[in-house]
């Protein structure tokens, strides 16, 4: 472990961040969420736009119905005079680590990023085969809830995890998610009950699939002089990485996720041991897998904040993620937390990012 | 999105406070040299995959998945039977999955196979379903190349033929249709909504940030400059009269949608005493050569009756502007100006 030291000026936190809230059907456009929660991410760091150098946004032109529509979500941003902006085709997690990177420069301090979906634009089991292999995948109309239950149906087959842990998770997300002003699904649910609903995708039953969510998140992150300067108490990265595996589901093991371990060692996960993780684990058996990926011990708390099982902003969901392990250290007085996301069929792609508190270290290397 | 045609249908179906339209995706894909030799044998009723090292991979890719070496193309026949590694009950099919009743997505290892194909299984129940059982390919009569020329799998060692097969292709397969269809529901915020009622009337709706001063039309909710919410006591009238700041002939191209046949003019006017600038406006009754930078011009609204002549048309009400006859305006920077 590194000796303990302060941060160095090319360290980067987060000084403020916001989160939309979750509903099935929002009245708002996505420019709308996102104004929302950039004004809500820059107050939050005692800030106003004017001092934002750099803007990175995660969204997707299927889900919004619309091609460009980040064009025009720069509206949200307040651009004029002009802003360095960027875009990614992904979740907002991989905006933010663009904005990462974007700042390590050194010629600029404060940048935001953000991830906005509006799943209620049309049916995602129709969208999401569009952004599949083209040739062999997307003209079998392979959903995401298909894949999923191909991979959970391998970890079934393998003896890695029941059904009825699945519904075990389930039903610990949203009793979690209680107490989450940000959840869509909460509530005590006995197992048994979950148990015997019927199958959406077998082995998959409501219970294991997120919600269809329309939400959006925002966040400022600042090099170390500059997050000082604004922030009593920043929320330092610490470690930030992320892998990804083949895509065609049928040609990679869907019982192990090494792209996952290979992001939580990048990150230095394996330097300090974390007291939260918040993972995006939008089915229930993704759960089990990722924890294992991780190597987390069963004193972390997963997903406190009921993960993705309680709320699932398309495009948004992983960055949710980052500011919920965030909030863990910031407001509820944890000092080291990951935060996942993932990206393409069965966990194709994996990122992690590892935070800390007063008690930074310093930067993996 | 780019890459491909999108297509906002004619005609789009106004909800309560929000609306539909359905957007076609018709891709055309070349398919090179490995994946068009995949298709190309599926019109051959056989299933191919591609050696990679010691694997066999199906389907074929043309990088070594390891080491991203491209790959010789040395093609291997697999099946043509095969055994289920993991599957999914589909209870209720999309309009865009392979089958139109409850079927299986499998991930099948073909008999020689290292890798797993993903397809579908026609099994006639979830109880018929196991993982290591074993399936062979139902074929479809008329192939094309197109991942659906395998129908499906089917339960057992033998491949289903139609007793009309068609037979394979004449030529190897080159290219393939995707198409898909995807209908959006949008929201139509307050402001939107008051702008249209306005449109309607006969008139244009402003609404002016209370902050920079600009106006903007069409129900904009914020300011993007200060991005600060527009609210219904920032809305203003805004003057039917303007002048030409800029304009384009267009001349168009056939693509699925496109009713214009002979080139037309699309302008942009500036409105009197404003900072609007609505852009790409219909110019009535002047020929494209007349059509130049400081014209002055007016509004035209369509009656009740000629309302209901127009199927749909994209600006609302307004069917265009109509020269005043009026002086030009000569200012140089007129073409400055812009939205």
């Amino acid at each position: 472990m590194p000796d303990s030291h302060e941060p160095s000026s090319d360290d980067i936190a987060l000084i403020g961040w916001s989160i939309s809230p979750m509903v099935r059907n929002t009245d708002k456009t996505e420019a709308q969420l996102l104004l929302e929660v950039i004004t809500g991410a820059v107050e939050n760091a005692g800030i106003t736009r004017r001092e934002v150098d750099f803007t990175c946004a995660g969204s997707c032109d299927y889900v919004a119905g619309q091609a460009f529509s980040f064009v025009q979500n720069i509206d949200a941003i307040g651009a004029w005079p002009p802003k360095r902006d960027s875009h990614v085709e992904m979740d907002g997690a991989w905006a933010m680590y663009e904005a990462w990177i974007r700042l390590q420069l050194g010629d600029i301090d404060v940048a935001v990023a953000m991830g906005s979906g509006r799943s209620s634009t049309a049916d995602p089991a129709l969208i999401y085969p569009m952004e599949m292999d083209p040739y062999y995948l997307a003209p079998l109309g392979t959903d995401a809830a298909s894949f999923a239950a191909l991979q959970a149906q391998a970890l079934l087959d393998a003896g890695k995890v029941t059904e009825r842990q699945m519904a075990e998770v389930a039903a610990r997300c949203r009793r979690d998610a209680q107490g989450n002003p940000h959840a869509q699904v909460t509530g005590d649910f006995a197992v048994d009950d979950l148990l015997a609903e019927d199958y959406v995708r077998s082995p998959l039953r409501r219970h294991d699939l997120p919600p269809i969510t329309d939400g959006a998140v925002a966040v400022v992150i600042a090099r170390a002089d500059k997050a000082r300067e604004l922030c009593a108490n920043p929320v330092w990265i610490a470690g930030f990485a992320h892998y990804s595996e083949l895509h065609y589901p049928g040609m990679r093991s869907l019982t192990s996720s090494p792209s996952t371990t290979l992001a939580g060692k990048a990150a230095g996960l394996e330097e300090a041991p974390v007291e939260v993780a918040e993972l995006q684990s939008a089915f229930t058996h993704e759960e089990p897998l990722l924890v294992e990926a991780l190597g987390l011990g069963a004193d972390v708390a997963v997903n406190p904040s009921g993960g993705p099982l309680a709320a699932n902003p398309i495009m948004a969901t992983g960055l949710v993620r980052i500011a919920e392990a965030a909030s863990a250290i910031r407001d509820r007085g944890k000092h080291r937390a990951l935060a996942h996301s993932t990206s393409g069929p069965c966990l194709q792609q994996n990122l992690v990012c590892v935070l800390e508190g007063q008690t930074f270290k310093g930067a993996a290397k | 999105m780019s890459g491909h045609q999108s297509v906002v249908l004619r005609g789009e179906i106004r909800v309560a406070e929000a609306v539909q339209s359905t957007i076609q995706f018709p891709y055309k894909r070349s398919l090179g040299p490995v994946v068009g030799a995949f298709m190309t044998a599926l019109t051959d009723r056989r299933i191919i995959g591609i050696r990679s090292g010691d694997r066999v991979i199906v389907p074929p890719l043309e990088w070594d998945p390891d080491t991203a070496e491209e790959l010789a193309h040395d093609f291997v026949d697999v099946g043509p039977a095969g055994t289920v590694e993991s599957w999914t009950w589909v209870a209720s099919p999309t309009v865009q999955h392979p089958l139109d009743r409850p079927f299986a997505f499998a991930l099948v290892r073909m008999d020689g196979a290292d890798t797993a194909l993903l397809h579908a299984v026609d099994a006639g129940s979830i109880d018929a379903m196991s993982t290591g059982m074993r399936v062979a390919p139902k074929w479809r009569a008329q192939r094309t190349g197109h991942i659906t020329d395998l129908e499906a799998f089917v339960p057992g060692e033998e491949p289903v033929v139609p007793a009309d097969d068609a037979g394979p292709v004449a030529e190897p397969v080159t290219m393939m249709d995707y198409n898909a269809s995807i209908t959006y529901t949008l929201p139509v915020t307050p402001n939107a909504a008051r702008a249209e009622k306005a449109n309607e009337e006969g008139r244009f709706l402003g609404l002016k940030c209370p902050v920079c001063g600009r106006t903007y039309t069409g129900g904009k909710g914020y300011c993007p400059v200060d991005a600060i919410e527009l609210r219904s006591e920032h809305e203003v009238d805004l003057p039917q009269h303007g002048t030409i700041t800029n304009y384009t002939i267009i001349t168009p191209v056939q693509y699925p949608g496109q009713t214009e046949t002979e080139p037309f003019a699309r302008v942009h006017v500036w409105l009197d005493g404003t900072d609007v600038v609505l852009g790409y406006q219909p110019l009535l009754e002047t020929p494209n050569a007349d059509v130049h930078i400081g014209i002055r011009v007016s509004a035209v609204w369509a009656s009740d009756a000629e309302l209901a002549d127009l199927a749909s048309n994209a600006e609302g009400r307004l069917l265009g502007w109509m020269p005043t006859g009026e002086p030009d305006l000569t200012d140089p920077d007129l073409v400055d100006r812009i939205q």
